[in-house]
Formats: structure tokens, sequence, C-alpha cells
């Protein structure tokens, strides 16, 4: 067989001839892309003058922007900026998942559109929220497009073949029954073990149980999803190719969007149901008290959306590298050092900065404010990296602080106070426009044709 | 006569191999092309560049008057593949494997069920239909993979030995499908390392070696080309003779060559390779009788399709 799986070059397709309808979607995904980099633009620029208003260069910029930027929203100026570039952030990972569903032609994106529009509409009329402008200005207008033509949008081919062989016969049915045995084996176990502890230490309060069974299973199912994501993905297109389906794939008018989202949302529905078929578990956790719905939705979220970015990972190796085991290698390494090795790097002491503030202390690192602010970030961000740092960190500030979005951080070097956010929106946002990007190159190259 | 796939001097290089170079084919709508070769000729390196699975180093290709390298879309929608390798989902059922693909072509979901039917009975699957597609034999799965070609009706099938590897049965259900498919007005157009599979459907054929082509035309033009090409084997009693006979005719119009052949059971044999009509044949008959050699046997050899291109191709393609 002379069919060589490692092609030296290879060289991008034009993007020529396409249909009334891919005309269509195509344009509608251009309008979208449009609306990210407008609201790209607009956090870039502010997030300069939060610094510029920070060094208390410009005067009164902070209440100026408040006002001009979410007028309706009560709170500090500084606080009320901070809000707005999240909340930019969090309508650009919006519309880029939009994006991609409409070039995915998910079926999903018709009413996602419109959610976006509304909620946008909500920010604006709640919190005068102005930058949703772009947003909402992008969603309808490729809404409108879109609406054209709406039996473009359907369920995808690759996801229903993927999850028809996943399911089919008493294989999927003896894996769930498994893991569940597996993870009532663990809670039990953990029950027998704590309890006893506990009791000889004096501090058996039901809730303080029902904490541990919770935390204990959300660490499983992390790990489950470290291994299972990447895995499931890993063989998404490597995989074709070894079984010399990958040509006949691509001989098919399956766009390469639709493919890579197929993939991923049949691992992803597969993770999903792995752990919704948990949740009767934790529940018990539940019944112990001690542990707040709150804790439970952020466990899912920070669960759902490292497994999407995990599964993105997998896919961009997948696409990159000639063979799954390669791919798979290089997702686990990824997987691998996010979640153990940044935790490695901010046990380092330079960045005792945000753990001290998070656990209310005087950050104490540096005399000069523009520095300890510039620490106090990093340590956020590098915790939004890492899915173990930001739910342990989400829920300490849960627990301790009832903090559930935003918090802000009295620097001990001048007294001074700044904004920030609970990790778990930070680390979402982050991971879901890595996600995004990386199913970006991974379509890239899958268009790309052997020179 | 118009062409469907038309490739001009198409060069593919790896390295500093050409694995085809300079080729240059021509298949005319609603024919049934054999493209034939050995091992290694560069057939299946064609199809590739032809189906925008790889880009040519140098040249053009058009399919349908689609640019295979500008239009790849547009090529797309007009094939059907159907590569040497079956491709194989382990996980699936016929029917599914068949949705699957038609889903690919975009082919609403209200239709796709009706359509399954129809090419399951085309290939006559429709008994198979629940099972899995790994479990099928070769030529089950090769009728399986015609089907899924024909998913979105597009005008030409590019198809990759279909034949090699099934017993004769299978080999015979496959070609009657082929030709059941052109008669619905699809061109096809196929490659093949057997001459014998080709020579019997095909309206045209072009014989490629080293990635270069070698002849290529309708069937009947290459029997026009060739047929004039006779043979007449004249027997006589001795070499004496057969030199007599050689020189007697060697000089008469139409007569290309002569040649002395090895005595068999005692008798001499000249064969001459004439490229005249019948009043010529009948002139050399004539012309011997005339002169006073005593002639054993005069007859004119007819030669298969197989010996045909033997002489063409000078021996290439076995
Ligand atoms: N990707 C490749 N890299 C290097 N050489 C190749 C590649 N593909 C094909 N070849 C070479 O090109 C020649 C023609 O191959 P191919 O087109 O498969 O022949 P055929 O299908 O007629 O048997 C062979 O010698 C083969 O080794
Ligand atoms: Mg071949």
């Amino acid at each position: 067989m002379a069919q060589d799986v490692t092609p030296v070059e290879w060289i991008d397709l034009p993007e020529e001839s396409l249909t009334p309808r891919e005309q269509r979607l195509e344009r509608a995904a251009t309008v979208l892309r449009w609306g990210a980099i407008a609201n790209g633009a607009l956090a870039i620029i502010l997030i300069v003058l939060a610094f510029l208003g920070g060094l208390k260069i410009i005067p009164n910029l902070f209440t100026t922007l408040h006002t001009l930027l979410l007028g309706r929203f009560s709170s500090a100026d500084d606080a009320a900026l901070a809000t707005v570039i999240l909340l930019i952030l969090v309508d650009i990972s919006l519309v880029l998942v939009l994006m991609i569903g409409i070039l995915a032609r998910e079926i999903w994106a018709l009413p996602a559109i419109w959610l976006v529009v509304a909620v946008n509409i909500v920010g604006v009329v709640l919190l005068g929220f102005t930058p949703a402008i772009f947003s909402i200005i992008a969603a309808v207008w490729s809404g409108i497009i879109i609406s054209r033509d709406v039996r473009a949008f359907r369920i995808n081919p690759v996801m229903l073949k993927e999850l028809r062989g996943r399911m089919r016969g008493v294989r999927a049915f003896i894996v769930l029954t498994i893991y569940l045995g597996l993870m009532s084996g663990f809670t039990a176990l953990l029950y027998l073990i704590y309890t006893p502890l506990a009791q000889a230490g004096g501090s058996a309060s039901a809730g303080s149980i029902g904490r541990v069974l919770f935390v204990g299973l959300v660490a499983v199912e992390l790990l489950l999803i470290i291994f299972i994501a990447p895995a499931f993905t890993a063989g998404a297109i490597t995989g074709e190719r070894e079984r010399q389906t990958y040509d006949l794939l691509r001989t098919t008018l399956l766009a390469s969007p639709s493919f890579v989202i197929g993939k991923l949302e049949s691992a992803l529905s597969y993770i999903l149901l792995l752990l919704f078929s948990a949740i009767p578990l934790q529940s018990i956790a539940f019944l112990f008290g001690g542990v707040t719905e709150l804790e439970l939705i952020f466990s899912f979220v920070i669960l759902a959306v490292t497994a999407i970015a995990l599964g993105t990972v997998g896919i961009y190796f997948s696409a990159i590298t000639p063979r799954t085991l390669s791919a798979s290698i290089r997702s686990y390494t990824i997987a691998l050092a996010v979640t153990f090795g940044i935790p490695i790097i901010l046990s380092l002491p330079f960045l005792n900065a945000f753990v001290n503030a998070v656990a209310g202390y005087g950050s104490g690192v540096s005399s000069s404010p523009v520095v300890e602010s510039i620490l106090i970030y990093i340590g956020l961000i590098l915790v939004s990296l890492n899915p173990v740092a930001t739910a342990l960190t989400a829920q300490q500030l849960l627990t301790d602080r009832q903090v559930i979005g935003f918090w802000s951080v009295t620097l001990s070097s001048d007294g001074s106070t700044i904004p920030l956010v609970s990790p778990w929106i930070s680390f979402s946002i982050a991971y879901l426009v890595i996600s995004t990007v990386l199913i970006v190159l991974a379509v890239r190259q899958m268009r790309k044709v052997e020179a | 006569m118009s062409l469907i796939i038309e490739t001009k001097e198409l060069v593919k290089r790896y390295g500093k191999f050409s694995a085809v170079n300079g080729l240059s084919l021509e298949v005319p709508l609603g024919s049934i092309y054999g493209f034939v070769g050995p091992n290694g000729a560069g057939k299946t390196t064609t199809m590739r560049m032809l189906t925008t699975l790889t880009r040519p180093t140098n040249g053009k290709a058009w399919i349908a008057g689609h640019s295979v390298t500008d239009e790849p879309r547009a090529v797309r929608r007009a094939i059907g593949y159907m590569p040497d390798e079956f491709g194989v989902y382990d996980d699936m059922r016929v029917w599914e494997y068949l949705d699957f693909f038609a889903a690919c072509y975009d082919i609403a979901e209200s239709e796709r069920k009706r359509l399954i039917e129809d090419l399951l009975e085309l290939v006559d699957l429709s008994h198979r239909r629940e099972d899995m597609v790994d479990k099928l034999s070769r030529g089950m799965k090769q009728r399986l993979s015609l089907a899924r070609t024909l998913a979105h009706d597009p005008a030409v099938l590019i198809l990759d030995e279909p034949a090699s590897g099934l017993d004769p049965r299978a080999r015979v259900e496959i070609r009657e499908l082929l030709v059941q498919l052109a008669k619905m007005g699809k061109t096809i157009f196929f490659s093949s390392h057997i001459l014998a599979d080709v020579a019997e459907i095909c309206t045209h054929i072009g014989i490629v070696e080293a990635g270069q082509m070698v002849v290529q035309g309708s069937m009947d033009e290459m029997r026009a080309q060739l047929m004039p090409h006779r043979e007449i084997m004249v027997t006589v009693r001795d070499n004496e003779a057969a030199e007599a006979v050689k020189s007697l005719v060697a000089e008469m119009e139409n007569v290309v060559n002569v040649t002395i052949l090895e005595p068999k059971a005692g008798r001499s044999r000249v064969r001459i390779d004439f490229t005249g009509d019948d009043d010529g044949v009948a002139a050399v008959n004539q012309k011997l009788h005339g002169a006073a050699i005593a002639i054993l046997g005069f007859s004119e050899e007819t030669k298969d399709l197989e010996s045909m291109f033997m002489r063409v191709t000078k021996g290439i393609v076995t």
C-alpha cells in the first residue's frame, strides 16, 4: 500500500463553489466572527484603560466607564469595570460557540442564537451593559441570515454514527454498571473510613461526612474525565485514517466543522451520561448536609468545561498527528500537565499573593500596589487554568465568604481594593475560548489537502 | 462527444519519483472506461488526484467541467469514489452505513429511508439490511461500497480496482452491476490490473504504464486500429519453399513483414503481417498459386483481444 499517512506538506484547499446554503452559513459565521472580534477589541481597550486608570493617569476614568458601560449596576467603579470586561469575555465565548455551532450546522445553534440575544438584552436592561450591542447585532444579524434556511440545521451525522456504535448492545450498559458500581463502592469506602476517623477526632458532624463524600466523588469524576475525554477524542481523525475511512469522508460533502463537532459531541454526551448517572450518588452526600446546591452546580460546570477542553485537546492532536497512539500520548501529556503541573507551579512561594488573598490575609508580598495586584491577577489566571485549583478556590470562596461571582481584595501595600472573580467563571471562559481556538485549528488542518 | 473527465499532462511527484508522469486522460460522458495498468503504474495516484484527495504536482484535471484543484467541492458533488481499500466501521449495520454517508452528502432524513431501500435493492443486499458491516463477505462489502458511492446520485463513479480480491462469482456480479449502472446513465471510470476484467464490459480503455498513458480510446477504435493488421500463415513443405514464398510476397503492397517460423511437424511456416483488405488477401493467395510452390496451407489467424493488447503494449499488461 502506497498511501502515506504523513504527507510532508499540506496545501490549503480553496473555499470555492459553496452551495447557496453553505454560503449562507459561512456568512452567518463571518458576522459572528466579527462580533467576537469587536468584543475582543473592546475588552483589550478596557484592560489597557484599567491599567491606566489604576495608575490614576486619567482622572475619573472608572466613573465615566462605569456610567457608560454598566450604568445600572451599582457597585464600586473599579469593580464595575472588571465586571464589564468579564461580561464581554463571556459574550466572546458565547459568540464563538455559536459560530462553531452554525458552521457545523448543529440544530442546537438555532435556539442558542436567540438565547444569546435574550441574555444580552437582559444584561442591557438590568445592568445597563451597553457593550452587549456588539453581540446582539451579530447574533440577530446571523440569526436572520440562517432563518432563511432552517433546514440546513440537523442532528450531526457523525455524532449519530458514533453514538450508535458506542451505545450498541450490552457493552455500553455494562460499562455504565461497572462505573456506577465502582463509584458506589468508593462512596461506601469513603464513608466507612472517614466516619470512625472523624469520630475519634470528635468532629463527625453529618455535614462534614457529606462534604467528604461530595469532594471525593467530584475528585473521582474529575480523574475519570481526565482519562476518558482525551481517550475518546484522540482517535477522532487518526482513527478514521487508520480504518481507511477518512478518505471516504473527505470525498463527501461533510464539512470539517461538522466532523469535529460531531466527534466532540459524541464523546461529551457519553461523559455527560456518566456525570448525570452519578448524581444520585452525589445526592447521598447532599442528604448528609454540609453541601449546598451552588457547590453542586459549580462542580458540574467545572467538570463539564474540563471535559469539553480536554476533548478538544484530543481532537486537535488527532488532526495534527498521523497516529492515534501519538495523538493520545500528546493529549494525555497536556491533560496531566494542566491538572497536575499547574498546582506545582501554584505552590511556588511567589504566588502566595493570590492564595493569601483567597484566605483573606493580607498578601504581604510587596510594598508596591502595582506589583501586588499583578501578582494576585497572575495567581487568579493560573488557578483558572487548572480545574482542581479552580474547584478548591471557588469552594473556599463560597463557604468562607459566600462569594458566587465577584469579590475584591484589599491590598496590604496601600489599602486600596481590587476586584476579582470566582475562578470558576474565569476558568470556564478561558477553557471555552481555548477549546474554540483548538477546534478552529483542527478544522483548518482538516481542510488542507495533501500536497 | 463531451468529456466528463479530462486531464492534461497530469504529474504527481513524490520527492524525485514520478508516480504519474504527464498523463492525459479523456473519459467521454456515459462511457465505461477501463483504466488498466500493472501494479505501481500510478492508477491509484491518478484517482486520488481526481477525487481531490491529493494535489497534482503539475498539470490540470477537470471533472464535469470543474477543476480538481480550484473547485474541489463541486468535483466531490459530481463523483462517487470507491477506494481500493474498503473502509470498515466495525460497529455499524448495513443500513446505518448507508444512512451515515447519505447524511454526509446532506440528504434530508426524510428522503434517506427511501434512498437506502432503493440502493440496497440495486446492489441486492436488502436481505442483509440489519447485518453488521464487518460481517459481510468481501463481495458484499464491495457491493455495499458501490451503493455508498451512489448515495448522492453522482454523474461519475471513480472505482479503484473494484474487482480485485473477489472470487469469480462476485467478480461477475460486480461487472453486471457496473453495466447496469452505465445503463442508468452513470459514467464509470474504473481501474484494474487485469485486462480480462476490463475488456468484456468497457466501451473505452486507457492503458497506463509507469505513470504514462500508453494508448487510450474506444474499444471500437482500438479494434479498427488493430484489425487491419492481419496475420496470414502459409504452410509449405520445406525451408527452401519458405524462402521462395518470402521473396515472392515481401515486395507486395500492404505486406508489412514476412517471417519464417520454426518448422513444425516437418513443415515450414511463413507468417505474413498484412494490412490490406480482403481483396488484398485474395491477391496474395493468387500470387502464391501462380508461382510453382507447393502450398500445403493458407490461413488467416484470428487474434483475440488479449494478443491485440499484448502487441500494442509490448507485453506490459498481463
Ligand atoms: N504517498 C506516496 N509516497 C511515495 N510514493 C508513493 C505514494 N503513493 C504512491 N507512491 C508510489 O507511486 C507509484 C504508483 O502507485 P499507485 O498509484 O498506487 O499505483 P497503482 O494504483 O497503479 O498500483 C508506486 O510506485 C508507489 O510506490
Ligand atoms: Mg492501486
